[in-house]
């Protein structure tokens, strides 16, 4: 009886202090998406030019969506790749890259693709951040692909970079069974 | 140059914690008191080295000396002289000094409070807090040094993180080590007395004060805390049940556990091996906050620190003193055994009993909610968070039980309750309690935990109030002489009652305070209103019984920050208030903070954020009607007050108490 408590006592001990030597690897800011493996939020929403745009349009094809604003110093960063990304990608009937400019003014979202370059894909205009909190995104730029299927299967926090879609997309996309054509 | 003077004292520092520390185990050992003497006079010498490095940090940024590096992240040429003085505490490194200063300084202080009267237990008191003095010493000098220089100096620094300018942040800290670093006082009495195998209540006398002392600077910290996260922040609330926050929390509840069940050690000579197993448990888990702030192991808004190399250590740190404290006491129980057994499950030591069992439930269940989402990450790839509804569904209920049995211990007896006495003594306090569930039903309120918070409150009071009357009663009729002349009048009764229990009655205003606080817990926890808007100049919107209106947006600028301030108008019944929220930037840091705008009522606070604008002219505002938020600040103030009057009561019980 007497032993009972105290090896239980060190035992405990013991245990949390394992937690935490294990627990001092875990990179706090790493944070994966609640959303990861769960069908995407549809939305519906003017384009930059007034045009409705759909997410469900696109079911069918890998969906590229990209959470920006002319605000985010990162995304300025970001944007040299998305347009050769664009433009890489341009005759992939698989794939498409849709914007969410998010917590806008159209005159922003206008000024910015001027200055840096329009990469000619749609963005969706979400000034109420609509979109964006129900997609449950927390800075910008964040992106998220979405599958033929409509879920979401990665989530980038923080700008795209060069070399992203070759090492971190197409494996997905070539993993998957897709029913759509080749490239 | 002053810099290095000070790097220099804190090394020699170091040396003679170790020495302290060994100095002692050598004189105990051969029986030498030489020795222990020089362990003591180390003691002191360690505070004032100690005090000469803090200085000479305190210097560099009273004059802007940006050479040194924590100088230099830590303030700017912009930054007020009030900041300038406390930025000390503004980041990791200096934080850990201002720990080991309080540690060097309580250390002293046993030094010479204690000399003469604890001789036996003094070597082995010093020899750990040497230990523990070393081991901070060692994490300043060689993981994180606020010493080092950079080269070259830049002409301006990077500023204080805008959020800690705020008085809350100021306190805050300070005030929550001086509770940390409290409590290894009584630890380090505590293990003395296992060592030298003198545990008895010797050494829960000797720290009585000490444990006072740190209990209320802790409650004062953690409500600093609060208060800044209810001024600054600007979320609406003052307790989010964030890791750091819940590990401030965890050594104050089993501290108070401490507090109360030390009572019955006292009286009765019951759990010996249960007090001592609370003060190490309350001093590992100060610890533990400091580790959890200060490694980076949990996320929360407070992890500053985010460095594997100091979390490492602080890990084996944590780790040899467990091991060493706990292993102690399991090696040592045999020492603890009595022959005292409970009377009656209706006696005070049994309603300190189950008070003890609820508030270390009640930590246990704080641990499990911080420690889960760590356990699951580890364990499996996923993440989650343990937020307020576990907690409210938890911790609710314990608090409830613990009104429940604050209110029924001052009026049980010891060892054992006859039933003539419960008769006499309950019936009032439970009609008080039942007149309270009613006044609050017609208050419409209709939450359970509502209705049973407010029935408690009053029964709490009823029983409270009871116990002083009858204190005075019998006071009365003891000083109750043969002729009138000489009779007490009820006032000097009273005076004359409290002066001679401070201890008992300073608990009692304690338990008044808590009895507030609960009331603004509940108020503001189940009763909190908002709105959340896009307001241009000239609208209105209606919460409760106030309207509010923004009638202009406009700037400001201060020293070292610019504005947006919006000037609201709210009116409730004919009486109009002006309420400025602010957005502030700091120039050097490009992250905005929330000036949240407070008119406070003793029935509510109204409570308004300004937001991002989202169209041109047009603002988004979020307005909180929290009720009762002031009585948490009252209630604290009760609780210092009767701590303070407690602890005007010295060592010894005075001569002759019937409490």
């Amino acid at each position: 009886m007497k032993a009972l408590w105290q090896v239980a006592l060190l035992l405990t001990i013991t245990a949390i202090l394992v937690l935490f030597a294990l627990g001092l690897h875990n990179d706090p800011h790493a944070i994966p998406s609640p959303l990861l493996n769960r069908p995407a939020t549809d939305f519906a929403a003017p384009d930059l030019d007034g045009q409705p745009l759909r997410l469900s349009e696109h079911r069918g094809k890998w969906v590229l969506v990209n959470f920006w604003g002319s605000w985010c110093v990162s995304c300025v960063a970001e944007h040299p790749y998305l347009l050769e990304l664009a433009k890489k990608t341009r005759n992939r009937t698989d794939f498409v890259i849709l914007g969410v400019d998010f917590k806008d003014t159209l005159e922003g979202a206008r000024q910015f693709l001027a200055r840096h370059g329009n990469p000619g894909y749609r963005h969706a205009f979400d000034p109420g951040q609509k979109i964006a909190i129900d997609w449950g995104v927390y800075g910008a730029p964040e992106s998220y692909l979405v599958d033929p299927g409509g879920v979401i299967r990665l989530k980038q926090t923080g700008p795209l970079y060069p070399g992203w879609f070759e090492r971190v997309a197409l494996p997905l996309i070539q993993a998957a069974p897709t029913p759509g054509g080749t490239p | 140059m002053w810099i290095e003077i000070g790097h220099f004292a804190a090394i020699i520092a170091f040396l003679l914690a170790i020495t302290q520390s060994s100095a002692a185990v050598v004189g105990i050992t051969l029986a030498r008191p030489a020795w222990v003497r020089v362990s003591g006079r180390a003691a002191l010498a360690v505070l004032a080295l100690l005090t000469l490095a803090a200085g000479t940090l305190v210097a560099a940024f009273l004059t802007h000396d940006f050479s040194v590096r924590y100088v230099a992240e830590h303030a700017s040429l912009e930054l007020p002289v009030f900041y300038l003085a406390t930025a000390l505490w503004g980041g990791h490194e200096g934080s850990l000094l201002l720990w080991a200063w309080l540690l060097a300084l309580f250390n002293a202080v046993t030094v010479w409070r204690h000399w003469s009267t604890h001789a036996r237990s003094m070597p082995w008191i010093l020899a750990i807090l040497g230990g523990l003095l070393a081991g901070f010493l060692t994490l300043i000098l060689f993981l994180s040094s606020p010493f080092d220089r950079l080269n070259p100096a830049p002409a301006n620094g990077r500023d204080l993180n805008p959020l800690l300018q705020d008085p809350g942040m100021v306190f805050h800290p300070p005030f929550l080590y001086m509770g940390y670093v409290g409590f290894a006082i009584p630890y380090a009495f505590a293990m003395a007395a296992l060592i030298t195998g003198q545990a008895d209540e010797d050494w829960i006398l000797a720290t009585r004060r000490w444990t006072l002392f740190a209990w209320i600077t802790l409650t004062i910290g953690i409500v600093f805390g609060a208060y800044w996260a209810y001024y600054e922040l600007g979320w609406g609330g003052y307790w989010a049940w964030d890791p750091v926050e819940n590990a401030s929390f965890m050594p104050w509840l089993t501290a108070t556990a401490f507090l109360h069940s030390v009572m019955v050690q006292e009286r009765r000579g019951l759990f010996k091996t249960w007090n001592l197993f609370l003060i190490i448990t309350t001093f590992s888990l100060s610890l533990l906050g400091t580790f959890l702030v200060r490694s980076g192991v949990l996320s929360s808004v407070h992890a500053f620190a985010s460095d594997p190399g100091r979390g490492v250590y602080i890990l084996v740190f944590m780790a040899i003193l467990l091991f060493f404290s706990f292993g102690v006491l399991v090696f040592r129980s045999d020492l603890l055994r009595t022959t005292i057994h409970l009377e009656s499950p209706l006696s005070k030591e049994s309603a300190f009993l189950f008070n003890n069992l609820l508030l270390v439930v009640a930590a246990l269940t704080v641990l499990l909610g911080t420690l889960y989402p760590l356990a699951v990450e580890t364990l499996s790839d996923a993440k989650v968070s343990v937020g307020a509804p576990y907690y409210n569904k938890v911790f609710i209920p314990i608090m409830l039980g613990i009104l429940l049995l604050m209110g029924i211990g001052p009026l049980m007896p010891w060892r054992r309750a006859t039933p003539t006495r419960l008769r006499r003594d309950f019936p009032l306090p439970i009609l008080l309690g039942a007149t309270g569930l009613l006044l609050a039903a017609w208050q419409q309120v209709g939450h359970p935990y509502g209705l049973a918070t407010a029935a408690l409150i009053c029964f709490v009071v009823g029983t409270h109030g009871l116990d002083l009357w009858r204190g005075v009663q019998a006071r009365l009729a003891i000083g109750s002489p043969a002729t009138d002349a000489q009779r007490l009048t009820p006032l000097t009764a009273l005076r004359q009652l409290l002066l001679r229990h401070k201890r008992r009655y300073g608990g009692m205003l304690v338990h008044l305070g808590v009895v507030v606080m609960s009331a603004g817990f509940i108020g503001s926890g189940l009763f909190q209103q908002e709105v959340d808007l896009p307001l241009s100049p000239g609208d209105s919107v209606k919460l409760g019984d106030w309207t509010v209106t923004l009638t202009a947006m406009g700037e400001v600028a201060r020293q070292n920050w610019t504005a947006v301030e919006a000037v609201l108008q709210a009116e409730r019944n004919g009486q109009t208030i002006t309420l400025r929220p602010q957005k502030r930037s700091y120039g050097k840091r490009t992250q905005p903070t929330t000036e949240a705008a407070i008119h406070t009522t003793w029935r509510e606070d109204l409570y308004v954020v300004l937001g991002d604008s989202t169209r041109e002219n047009t603002w988004h505002f979020r307005i909180y009607r929290n009720p009762l938020v002031a009585w948490l600040w009252w209630g604290t103030g009760l609780m210092v007050g009767g701590v303070a009057f407690a602890m005007l009561q010295g060592r010894r019980p005075v001569k002759g108490e019937a409490a």
